[in-house]
């Protein structure tokens, strides 16, 4: 049986080899080897994300330049008269999908806005206090002037709802994003 | 044994690269779709051009590592 009659020290007669240990002969695990054929596969498959990355943005960059849909049909914003300086009023434009906030100025002047937060989709509620559309979820604020995002962790400003007055009725128009 | 070690050394450098550089894509992604939401379509192309720009820098990368590792490879056989 030459493998038990092996001399471990043997090994190290050869030239420019290191001596191999007798554990290293009953596992011969070649780390190096290793290391090197899974760092090759990683580039390869960091190069592949590469590539969905790339196409992603190129997607991305096609929705955003592909022509806007027609406007959405004029809406009424139903008891829009009834709302007092400092208050407001819920409705939906332009799809029963999307929620909408009318507010009133102290000053009188009556402003609309989307009123899903653009943080995480919360439902922002009017602060006439504070002149300011508020986000309870985590504490995010808009300005009630502009749809700014003015505290918090939202960065973009609220769709703000075009408004126009027919006869004595106001109706919802378009969306301005 | 020792050219392979050198070739792990250097692919270890240029695997870093490369996260570095899909790490960079990803956050123009991320930019990208923030504008889009945003409306602020304009940064949209640029934002592409530079994701594919980086692309080619990583296939660049890539064919690096794929010529060295058939050099080291034929440089392991002639060892041996």
């Amino acid at each position: 049986m030459p493998a038990q009659n092996h001399d471990p020290d043997a090994e190290g007669d050869r030239p420019g080899r290191r001596p191999v240990p007798r554990w290293e002969e009953d596992f011969p695990i070649q780390t190096e080897r290793d290391h090197y054929v899974a760092r090759r596969e990683f580039a390869k498959f960091l190069t592949l994300g590469s590539a969905l990355l790339t196409l992603a943005n190129v997607a991305i960059a096609f929705v955003g330049l592909r022509p806007k849909k027609d406007r959405p049909p004029a809406t009424l914003i139903e008891l829009a008269s009834s709302v007092q300086p400092g208050g407001s009023l819920l409705f939906r434009y332009p799809t029963d999908q999307d929620p909408c906030i009318l507010i009133r100025s102290t000053t009188g002047k009556f402003l609309a806005f989307s009123q899903v937060c653009t943080h995480l989709s919360c439902a922002v509620v009017h602060d006439p206090e504070h002149n300011q559309l508020f986000c309870p979820c985590h504490r995010g604020s808009f300005s009630e002037t502009e749809g700014r995002p003015t505290a918090g962790p939202p960065t973009r400003s609220l769709p703000r709802i075009k408004l126009e007055w027919r006869d004595d009725d106001l109706y919802a128009v378009g969306i301005e994003v | 044994m020792e050219t392979r070690r050198q070739a792990v050394t250097l692919f270890t450098s240029v695997t870093l690269l490369i996260g570095i550089i899909v790490i960079i894509q990803l956050w123009l992604v991320a930019a990208a779709l923030d504008a889009l939401l945003g409306g602020q379509t304009a940064v949209l192309v640029p934002a592409a051009i530079a994701s594919a720009v980086l692309l080619v820098i990583n296939a660049g990368l890539l064919r690096l590592i794929v010529r060295l590792d058939s050099r080291v490879r034929r440089g392991t056989e002639n060892d041996e």
